[in-house]
């Protein structure tokens, strides 16, 4: 009794303390001329650096990306180290990886808002670009992959001059099926909350901004029906896209388990990809945050510490999830005793790409296990920047596990290989990469990266209400 | 009678009370609903404002898509083995199970361009009611357009002066769309 008398009679120290609310964006507000001023400039204000960066990036995107594959293209696949018995190699492994990474901006947009997870107002719309141009750049994939890329269209289901239908048993139907719906349904639901901030930035602009905002902001003026119609669509998006989402990772999962490639064909893959897809997307999503932070004017008013927080809890749990679901295929696979199957988990386990097998468990588990219970670390951007770049290491050195090094160790001890990736794969890689953060680039200095509507939308819903002494934070529900 | 005019009242979206008050005040002078629409920043529900529940085909039109794009699936997926037969050894001939994924597929797509295609149709088509706008509602207030027959002037200007409206005389239409 002595010793809980004495606690409570002991102050806190300051750290210890309850947090003061209002370091939370939605309960601090600044009036929405002063937002809008702040999001305005953020988006026009552009540095030598800036522009250093822009035409570093086009460049790589054009001599690694366009160069490397236009000398592929010339060449022939021969370039690339794609040979028996490893016919899917880095050009697959980073189709799946961008795949991944795109289902950051629905999961961030779309689950949480149908949970109304108020923390998500700042940068549903950051995340949401990224699904856009993750998806553009993993799309470049299956075309690089086909080797003969003038004739593409093969890939759209018509019938050709041979009188073919395409089959519409195939998965790779269902890949162009699922890719071309979610690129479609993830773009307009990146477009539909942007309408009333186009028009916001249609009232602040002159000269060819006000030509382009006014024409993409429909002639926006805010009116009640227009409202309730943005609202009931984006409540029709939030909902449709997130089985949307599912289905397409489930897809690219089911591209390797339909087939009886040993170490593949598993019913846990659907689950597992997709669980690995938000975890990197999530992940992707804090390191373009900390991005944004460092070099953009005024974003961190609105993207604060309480934001890592809040994304570093639901890594740490999303790595939990991928841990159990990648214990469940191994446990299984190696209980089984199926012969291949066990030699293969040996193969990644001991065989000479083993340090692959071992990065993607440190990067996946370990790191994030050891790193993200700790609140002081979660509230520490440059620390959740460096954690979620590890995160995607490991995801990508998952993927590379699960397909050339898996290929390469199949049932026919004769045809047995290791696969390394060429200088024309490597490059065409690095290409994509500076693809996605050329677009990135660009697209920030075009379009309002905050959803200032939503914010402000947030903060008039939040208010401290006095509870006997404390203040507490409540939010009304004013849709 | 003389003409309709059509004004604006601006409030500060912290006195949005007072915006509420204004409309309900408008009624009592004789400004009927039709007559009346308020633009704003950030969506504010009919019942905050007191105003009639706003109706939309959104979800209607997106459910139609989603049952042309369910249709379109069910064609290619069974339909199109009967034109341009395949024959893939022990497979059926049209098997349910594969057919699920591209029907999934198209309908959620039909559902979502039909939804997008919804909402430009009803942005962009003409509506009815007092049309005007200010670039101060994007900048956090509330704009009241109404038109009122121009003998009433005064007293409507007054009354909403009286709640703290800022008042924008005869409003123009602006072109906002090309």
């Amino acid at each position: 009794m002595a010793v809980e008398s004495k606690s409570l009679e002991t102050p806190l120290p300051l750290a210890q303390a309850e947090e003061d609310p209002r370091e939370h964006l939605m309960f601090d507000p600044r009036p929405r001329e002063e937002m809008n001023r702040m999001v305005m400039e953020a988006m026009t204000t552009t540095s030598r650096r800036y522009w250093a960066w822009v035409i570093g990036l086009a460049l790589v995107v054009l001599v690694c990306l366009f160069g490397a594959w236009g000398n592929m293209i010339l060449t022939g696949m021969g370039l690339a180290g794609i040979r028996r018995p490893v016919f899917w190699g880095v050009f697959i492994v980073t189709f799946v990886f961008w795949i991944g990474i795109s289902h950051a901006g629905t999961f961030v947009s779309a689950i949480l808002r149908v949970f109304k997870a108020e923390f998500r107002r700042p940068f549903t719309r950051a995340s949401e670009l990224m699904t856009t141009f993750a998806l553009a750049a993993g799309a470049l994939y299956p075309l690089i992959h086909l080797g003969r890329v003038w004739v593409f269209y093969w890939l759209i289901p018509y019938p050709n001059a041979r009188w073919l239908w395409p089959n519409f048993r195939s998965p790779l139907v269902w890949d162009f099926l699922a890719i071309t719906t979610y690129l479609l349904s993830s773009t307009i639901y990146l477009y539909l909350p942007l309408v009333p901030d186009l028009a916001m930035a249609r009232d602040r602009t002159t000269g060819w901004r006000h030509a382009v905002y006014r024409l993409l902001a429909l002639g926006w003026r805010g009116t009640e029906a227009e409202w309730h119609r943005l609202r009931r669509a984006i409540n029709i998006f939030a909902f449709a896209i997130i089985p949307v989402m599912f289905s397409v990772h489930t897809i690219v999962s089911w591209d390797f388990a339909v087939g009886v490639v040993a170490g593949w064909h598993s019913t846990i893959f659907g689950p597992y990809f997709i669980i690995g897809a938000i975890l990197s997307g999530v992940a992707a999503v804090v390191s373009i945050l900390f991005v944004l932070r460092s070099t953009m004017v005024h974003m961190d008013y609105f993207i604060r510490k309480e934001h890592f927080d809040a994304l570093g809890k639901l890594l740490l749990v999303f790595s939990m999830a991928w841990a159990y679901f990648f214990f469940n295929d191994y446990l299984l696979t190696w209980y089984g005793g199926e012969e291949t199957a066990r030699r293969i988990l040996t193969f990644h386990a001991t065989g000479p790409a083993a340090w692959v097998w071992y990065l993607m468990l440190i990067c996946n588990i370990v790191i994030p296990w050891l790193t993200l219970w700790n609140r002081t670390i979660r509230r520490t951007p440059w620390a959740m920047f460096i954690i979620t770049l590890l995160i995607n290491v490991g995801m990508y050195a998952e993927r590379y596990t699960i397909i050339p090094l898996t290929l390469g160790h199949q049932r026919m001890p004769f045809d047995w290989g290791v696969y390394t990736p060429r200088p024309t794969e490597i490059s065409i890689v690095i290409g994509t990469f500076a693809l996605f953060l050329l677009l990135y680039l660009l697209a920030s200095r075009l379009i309002p990266l905050v959803p200032v509507w939503e914010v402000q939308e947030g903060q008039m819903a939040h208010t401290l209400r006095r509870v006997g002494k404390a203040e507490v934070p409540s939010v009304t529900e004013l849709e | 009678m003389g003409a309709n005019v059509v004004h604006l009242a601006l409030f500060k979206e912290t006195e949005i009370d007072h915006a509420a008050e204004a409309i309900a005040r408008l009624r009592t002078l004789g400004v009927s609903d039709r007559d009346i629409s308020v633009i704003s920043g950030i969506p504010y529900s009919e019942r905050i404002l007191g105003r009639p529940m706003t109706w939309t085909t959104i979800g209607r039109i997106g459910l139609a898509g989603a049952v042309v794009g369910f249709l379109v699936a069910v064609f290619l997926s069974f339909g199109t083995p009967l034109l341009y037969p395949i024959r893939v050894a022990a497979m059926p001939f049209q098997p349910i199970p594969t057919s699920i994924v591209v029907i999934f597929e198209l309908t959620m797509l039909g559902l979502l361009i039909s939804t997008f295609i919804g909402v430009f149709v009803e942005t962009i088509s003409p509506s009815f009611g007092p049309r005007g706008y200010h670039p101060k509602v994007s900048d956090g207030h509330i704009g009241i357009l109404f038109s009122s027959p121009a003998h009433a002037e005064d007293a409507v200007h007054a009354a909403l002066q009286a709640l703290g409206a800022e008042i924008v005389h005869n409003v123009e239409e602006e072109r906002l769309w090309p």
